[in-house]
């Protein structure tokens, strides 16, 4: 009897400890993830604070241990709340978010554990006109390489005119880069599980209602540009959300949102087939490097929020 | 109130010296951040406490105070995320985030556990020691219907604690006794009842037409002067000359040479007065 209660004793304390184990935990720092990289910036990207490509990383790192690793910051809330970082505080409209491969992290930055590749960017903004700017496309190519929160997603390219050559410009951006990309219509696949990009004129996306967020304001879609006049017009907008330029036939934008949780989705678009063949001449790592969007404007690419006042 | 007039130093000072320096500990414990202080801060209030024949008292308090130091280690370190040396992963504690337990968490525990600790020897010490008759005199030129008030009811606790006894020996004698709760309702009943008489026979008395009360002048004794000025010595020490010690992000300790001396002249500047023996009889 005294053996059987030991034996399921035993059994026991062995099934917790498994337990314990797959559920991440253990004794020390645990393991490091590999090629993480930091970026912190001001003013939704214009001016870079520090940009780190190999920073220090000690174990299983959270975003903001390894933030504190790598930069002078003040923190609230038991350390769960960047106040500020390099002496810059939050106050007055402007805070500090954080972006993982280009997604804002639905969880607070001591809750997010670092994966391997992962591009965390840090920047202080003016939230007023949208509090949650949900995808940006500076971290190009992430997230296509190495996915978020530790997961990788398929990646499908969908054209809403297939025969042209936009398509194919933006499919080959992405074979250059290894990444493996499914072609297909616009909201063909019945799995809403992948990563989109949209390539295609505003108008032509109406079925799309993750499109049409790109037709309001910042606090819908997190984007500083809207589309107006069923597509035909795009304005820009500067941090306070006024339009500083408007442009009609010809302009281009290439921007990330997400709809109601779902992946992210990136649409490389614009007033018509002109502006989406700009947009695709943009879409390339130097151009997107370090901005929340991009508007192509006479053949001029303007990060956005536009600057101008 | 167990308070009992010894014949120590500390029993020997006025209410208010003894108070000042009761304080400055407190002051001294809080101030300070670097954990070699605070336990010699602990450890100065255990022998302080044996040196006012009520280190019995002070001892017993650690009881109290141990579990919840405990607790607040555990709980701290459960909690703070601004530490970066990992010792331990509990994985994802889902509202709580990722449950990392780091060095610097637990040291900051401790260091605020052992504050705890001093602070609740300290009022332990406070509370055995200073004739809280004393004290509510002092405070009749402050305020003295408040003063009177606080007398008053401190007077009716034992008061009322003798009653619920009395209640309880009676039921028990009942052939089926009733619940704790009967009990209650009796002494509250009953200290509504004397709250009436005791107000009554205050007016009666004319309490409520007193004045402020006149100064009582009372000579410094060589005790009152030691205790007051142990206590400005000590907040003295603390204030302007604290040991540094920062625990977030990483831990980093000061001059260890600053702090052992500082804990030094604590300990010293606080135990000085216990020194002096002619005068502490009642």
């Amino acid at each position: 009897m005294r053996r059987t209660r030991t034996i399921r004793a035993s059994v026991a304390v062995c099934v917790a400890a498994l337990a314990l184990a797959l559920a991440g935990c253990g004794l020390g720092a645990g393991t490091a993830p590999g090629h993480v990289s930091l970026l912190v910036t001001r003013g939704f990207g214009a001016q870079t604070l520090i940009s780190n490509p190999a920073p220090k990383i000690d174990g299983a790192d959270t975003v903001i241990r390894m933030l504190e690793r790598n930069a002078k910051v003040t923190t609230a809330f038991g350390g769960g709340f960047v106040q500020s970082i390099s002496k810059i505080s939050g106050g007055g409209g402007s805070a500090w978010f954080y972006y993982v491969n280009g997604v804002q992290a639905g969880r607070g930055a001591s809750s997010t554990r670092l994966h391997d590749g992962d591009h965390v960017w840090w920047d202080f903004h003016d939230w007023s006109q949208a509090d949650s700017i949900p995808a940006v496309v500076g971290s190009f190519p992430e997230p296509f390489v190495d996915g978020y929160g530790g997961k990788r997603l398929p990646l499908r390219i969908e054209c809403t005119q297939p025969s042209r050559k936009t398509c194919s410009t933006v499919e080959g951006v992405f074979s250059q880069m290894k990444i493996l990309a499914s072609l297909g219509c616009l909201l063909c696949s019945a799995a809403n599980q992948s990563l989109r990009v949209v390539v295609g004129p505003l108008d032509t996306l109406t079925s799309d209602p993750a499109a049409e967020q790109l037709t309001g304001p910042p606090a819908r879609s997190g984007v500083y540009a809207r589309f107006t006049d069923r597509g035909r017009r795009l304005e820009l907008l500067n941090q306070d959300g006024h339009v500083v330029t408007t442009a009609g036939a010809g302009a281009g934008l290439i921007a990330a949102t997400r709809f109601h949780g779902q992946p992210p989705v990136w649409y490389v678009t614009g007033t018509d087939p002109a502006g989406v063949s700009a947009a695709v001449q943009a879409f390339n790592t130097q151009t997107l490097d370090g901005h929340f969007a991009v508007a192509v404007v006479a053949d001029a690419a303007i990060p956005l929020p536009d600057a101008e006042r | 109130m167990t308070y009992l007039r010894r014949s120590t130093p500390l029993h020997a000072a006025r209410s208010s010296a003894a108070i000042a320096w009761c304080a400055a500990l407190v002051l001294a414990a809080f101030t300070t951040s670097n954990p070699l202080v605070v336990a010699t801060l602990a450890i100065v209030v255990l022998i302080a406490g044996a040196a006012a024949s009520v280190g019995r008292r002070v001892t017993r308090s650690l009881l109290l105070s141990l579990p919840m130091a405990v607790a607040i280690v555990v709980i701290n370190a459960l909690v703070a995320r601004e530490g970066l040396t990992v010792v331990a992963r509990l994985g994802n504690g889902g509202p709580f985030g990722q449950l990392d337990i780091t060095a610097e968490a637990l040291a900051f525990g401790g260091e605020f556990a052992l504050v705890l600790i001093v602070v609740m020897e300290v009022a332990v010490l406070a509370s055995a020691a200073i004739d809280p008759d004393e004290v509510l005199r002092s405070m009749r030129r402050v305020s003295f219907r408040s003063a009177l008030t606080a007398t008053v009811a401190t007077r009716m606790v034992p008061l009322l604690a003798l009653d619920s006894r009395r209640i309880g020996d009676a039921q028990r004698c009942r052939p089926k006794p009733g619940g704790r709760l009967a009990i209650v309702r009796a002494v509250t009943a009953n200290a509504l009842d004397r709250s009436l008489d005791v107000a009554a026979t205050l007016e009666v008395r004319g309490y409520g037409g007193a004045q402020r009360p006149r100064r009582l002048a009372r000579a410094l004794s060589r005790h009152d002067i030691a205790f007051f000025c142990s206590a400005a010595l000590l907040a003295a020490l603390s204030l302007a000359w604290p040991a540094s010690f920062s625990y977030y992000p990483t831990i980093e300790a000061g001059s260890a040479v600053h702090a052992i001396v500082l804990a030094g002249a604590l300990a010293l500047a606080a135990l000085l007065p216990f020194t002096q023996r002619r005068g502490i009889e009642r």
